[in-house]
């Protein structure tokens, strides 16, 4: 008798893992890529950051000379915003957030791979003015008219422009890529209110990407018009107004440092709940305030602007200081979730909560200078500096570890060594505390920022030698990392698919996932569809399961 | 907390960490350095109200942190009450922060109405910033301060207890006139035409030397734009003007002698057209100096080490200058442009 059976395994299409790598339209591989490549400029931009701390330590020119120092505090602060931060999380959305929908993909796989493919380009565009006789040396910012031809001549400042374009058009692509998909392939039962608080902070921030970025694009298009063809948007020795620069950066800058930081932010409220066995207290709440700090992002650009001179003062302290709100919000939220828990410290933990006391303080200092007559002392010196590294490193920075630690089980199937985690953290929060908590006391003792040198009379040496200090442990705790993600790939421990007994969709597959990511899903009632399940003869969790059914 | 859970509780890495970061927090003063302006006091009085604010929430929400940690550490397998929230607190804790907003908001106004207002029989100070130094043109004196170095940076004398009123002028890119000890700072902007500058008023109230520099990135010599201002009393201030006018009008315009040799030597983009000047051993010349940069001063200086044995006028290009030059021993001397230490060469005289 004749019996059909389907082709037993047809045998996949053979190709090398380089090709593979190299043209794959997965999700998961594309994240992947994302996070590999934005580790690999936080290195580069890390190295040029000792090079400042080293060159700053003690008063005198040591190692670089001024040109080779404004070039190093340019590049670090442009790779570490525009290739490390943004795309880091860009990366860790790319993986979870079909995983945290229940989707097979993202909702236009190519594009995606697409508005990664631009990144590394863009990147060497933006570093190979070191090639061309120097690399752009105007800071990160590119204020007018420093930037233009006759006072920023090299090529590297062309290149910093096309790079910077190029990064920027890629993000704007993926920024479409993912409000479509969380729009479109949510599973059913996922309603707008029970997606995982990651998530939503990726849609809050693909939509700010996807409104400011061509903002910035726009100016730079017009800057390298200026330097190269004769324009006149910004030089006003041709009747240019450099400050509309300022206005034009800032409107894209400020809803970018909410791009940075809202993922990580997400990222701790994904962590908090599951390592204290509790909801995150206030998802409404929390959902609102990721929204109307979104919205209050785009009407305080000019609080960087206070000492121009041109700026209405008491809208934008007012607007900035109301930023204050929302935040808060979270923050009790965060307390509340921790209130009456069960909490666990692995290293994700002690990452999340490194981040909450980090970025209040970074919260603080940023309430401080919302206030412009104390703004018109601490703006552009050094406590300006110690408030974004606050924000950015011990906000968005510990942020991306945290979900590396979080995530890498989901992604390999091994959990990262515990121990060398617990060193890792130890040793990035003293590093990190030793290197950017003397900034405050530089900048309100008047040391003013991008400075090359300072006189040994300011006594501003001793600060400056424990930060470099501070720097040099931060690079140091690099160590244990990397070597921990090494042999972990290599010789790890395997964990199964769920170590943490986590609450999203991610958890619902294997790890790592396959392909087309799930087999099945559970039943989505709740934003903790795992817990759920984990806990349904739990008769309090059934009886709000069944509340929920009855609603939807 | 019993005295029992104490030394487990220590050996907690992470409230070990915390405890360091309060260590770290005390160790620092975080206060601004001492006001020198009635403005400066103003402002001085608001950062200390903030700052405290500021503080108070540091310390609850990480005392709380650091309480949460230690109290309700995994000790057994049960599942802790699910609260998922809760309305009431959720207003409360909207209300707390917006409270402190207003707080700060209502306390910035007053105090930029205080700093803002300008007083009576200011002096009028044009500052001119440029890379990379700064000019002080006193505008009813008629006297102008300029020159200097980063070891002997301009400085700019004024009296105590009169307003000063600051013009904020540039022509290349953009500056910032900041004084730490004023607690303030204003942004050198080179506006357009037809658009007017920057002004910035205070009033010093005490008698010092406060240390001053550019604020704002402006390029390679950013961190050389430094200068010093000096409070006096109205009479030594007065004596002072007396002083700096009567010095500019003997400062005699040396004339050149006929039948001197003339050494010409010319600066663009930031760099001399020559590394090398040969000159007369024994016996005065002349350096006919071309300035071809628009906008940017430049000058020739002759030194043997630290001695100066000679300084030139600095000349806004575009333009030509000659500078009588003393005769110099035979030897190698070293020459730099004063504005652009990085511009420099050396002097053969045989």
């Amino acid at each position: 008798m004749a019996t059909t059976t389907l082709a037993p395994e047809a045998p996949a299409y053979q190709r090398s893992w380089v090709i593979e790598w190299l043209t794959t339209v997965d999700h998961k591989k594309i994240g992947i890529l994302y996070i590999l490549n934005s580790f690999v400029f936080f290195f580069g931009a890390g190295i040029l950051a000792l090079l400042v701390r080293s060159e700053l330590a003690v008063p005198g020119l040591q190692i670089l000379d001024e040109s080779t120092f404004n070039q190093a505090f340019t590049m670090h602060g442009t790779l570490m915003v525009f290739l490390f931060i943004v795309p880091m999380m860009s990366g860790f959305g790319n993986y979870i957030v079909p995983l945290q929908l229940g989707a097979p993909d993202m909702a236009f796989p190519r594009i995606n791979a697409l508005s990664f493919w631009m990144l590394p380009l863009g990147g060497l565009l933006l570093i190979s003015g070191y090639l061309f006789g120097g690399a752009a040396a105007g800071g990160w910012t590119g204020y007018n008219p420093l930037t233009q031809e006759r006072f920023s001549p090299g090529v590297g400042m062309d290149l910093w422009i096309m790079g910077l374009t190029v990064v920027g058009t890629a993000s704007i692509l993926g920024s479409v890529n993912f409000i479509t998909t969380i729009f479109k392939m949510r599973a059913p039962g996922m309603s707008l209110f029970r997606m995982p608080i990651f998530t939503w902070t990726i849609l809050v921030t693909q939509t700010l990407i996807l409104l400011a970025t061509p903002v910035l694009a726009a100016g730079l298009i017009a800057l390298f018009i200026d330097r190269n063809y004769g324009g006149s948007f910004f030089d006003p020795s041709v009747g240019g107004d450099p400050i509309l620069w300022q206005h034009v950066f800032w409107f894209f800058g400020h809803p970018e440092v909410y791009i940075v930081i809202l993922p990580a932010l997400g990222v701790v409220s994904e962590i908090l709940p599951v390592f204290s066995r509790k909801p995150l207290f206030g998802y409404h709440a929390f959902v609102y305030a990721t929204v109307a700090i979104g919205l209050l992002s785009f009407s305080v650009w000019a609080h960087h602007m206070f000492t121009t001179g041109v700026v209405f003062l008491p809208f934008f302290t007012f607007m900035t200081a109301l930023i204050a709100v929302p935040t808060g919000v979270k923050m009790f939220n965060w307390m509340a979730t921790l209130w009456r828990g069960s909490l666990v410290f692995a290293t994700p933990m002690l990452f999340a909560l490194g981040l909450i006391s980090m970025f209040l303080i970074g919260g603080i200092s940023g309430v401080m200078m919302a206030s412009a007559p104390i703004d018109f002392h601490l703006q552009d010196t050094y406590f300006a500096v110690a408030h974004l590294h606050y924000v950015f490193f011990g906000g968005a920075a510990f942020g991306v570890f945290a979900a590396t630690y979080y995530w890498f089980p989901k992604m390999t199937g091994r959990r990262l060594n515990e121990f060398v985690g617990k060193i890792h953290f130890g040793l990035i929060f003293l590093g990190f505390n030793l290197a950017f908590f003397p900034m405050h006391e530089l900048g309100i003792q008047g040391m003013p920022r991008r400075i090359a040198d300072y006189s040994p009379d300011a006594g501003w040496t001793v600060m400056n030698m424990l930060s470099t200090g501070g720097a040099f442990l931060i690079a140091l705790s690099m160590i244990p990392f990397v070597v921990n993600v090494v042999a972990t790939l290599i010789n790890g421990e395997r964990v199964g698919d769920d170590p943490w007994e986590g609450n999203t969709l991610e958890w619902a597959t294997s790890s790592p996932p396959p392909a087309y990511n799930f087999d099945r899903l559970p039943p989505i009632r709740s934003e903790r569809p795992m817990f759920d399940l984990r806990h349904k003869h739990d008769p309090a969790v059934h009886h709000e399961l069944a509340t929920a059914e009855a609603e939807s | 907390m019993t005295a029992g859970t104490m030394p487990a509780v220590m050996r907690r890495p992470a409230a070990l960490l915390a405890v360091l970061v309060v260590g770290l927090l005390g160790g620092c003063a975080l206060i601004p350095p001492t006001p020198g302006t009635t403005q400066a006091d103003s402002v001085y009085a608001l950062y200390i109200v903030i700052f405290t604010l500021g503080a108070i929430v540091f310390f609850v929400v990480e005392g709380f942190i650091i309480y949460a940690v230690i109290r309700y550490r995994r000790r057994d397998d049960r599942l802790p009450t699910q609260h998922h929230g809760n309305n009431r607190v959720e207003i409360i804790w909207t209300v707390i922060p917006t409270v402190i907003v207003m707080i700060l908001f209502i306390g910035s106004l007053v105090t930029l109405a205080s700093i803002e207002q300008e007083g009576a029989d200011p002096v009028n100070i044009e500052v001119e910033g440029f890379q990379w130094q700064w000019a002080f043109h006193y505008l009813d004196e008629g006297v102008t301060v300029d020159g200097g170095s980063v070891e002997n940076p301009p400085v700019m004398v004024v009296p105590v207890n009169r307003p000063i009123h600051l013009i904020l002028h540039s022509d290349d890119v953009i500056h910032s006139f900041f004084v730490p000890n004023f607690l303030t700072k204003r942004d050198v902007v080179p506006f357009a035409e037809g658009t007017n500058p920057n002004e910035l008023e205070f009033t010093v109230n005490r008698l010092g030397t406060f240390r001053g520099q550019c604020a704002e990135f402006c390029g390679r010599g950013h961190a050389e734009m430094t200068f010093v201002v000096i409070s006096m009393d109205p009479a030594d201030y007065a004596d002072w003007v007396v002083e700096q006018r009567a010095a500019a009008s003997v400062e005699p315009t040396p004339t050149i002698p006929a039948g001197l040799q003339i050494v010409r030597i010319s600066a663009d983009q930031l760099e001399f057209d020559t590394n090398l000047l040969e000159v007369p051993a024994g016996e005065d010349f002349v350096i006919e100096f071309t300035n071809n940069e628009v906008d940017i001063p430049h000058n020739v200086a002759i030194y043997d080490g630290e001695a100066t044995l000679f300084q030139g006028e600095w000349l806004t290009g575009p333009g030509t200058i000659q500078y009588l030059v003393p005769a110099l021993d035979a030897g190698e001397y070293t020459f730099q442009c004063d504005v652009h230490p990085s511009m420099f060469g050396t002097v053969t005289a045989r």
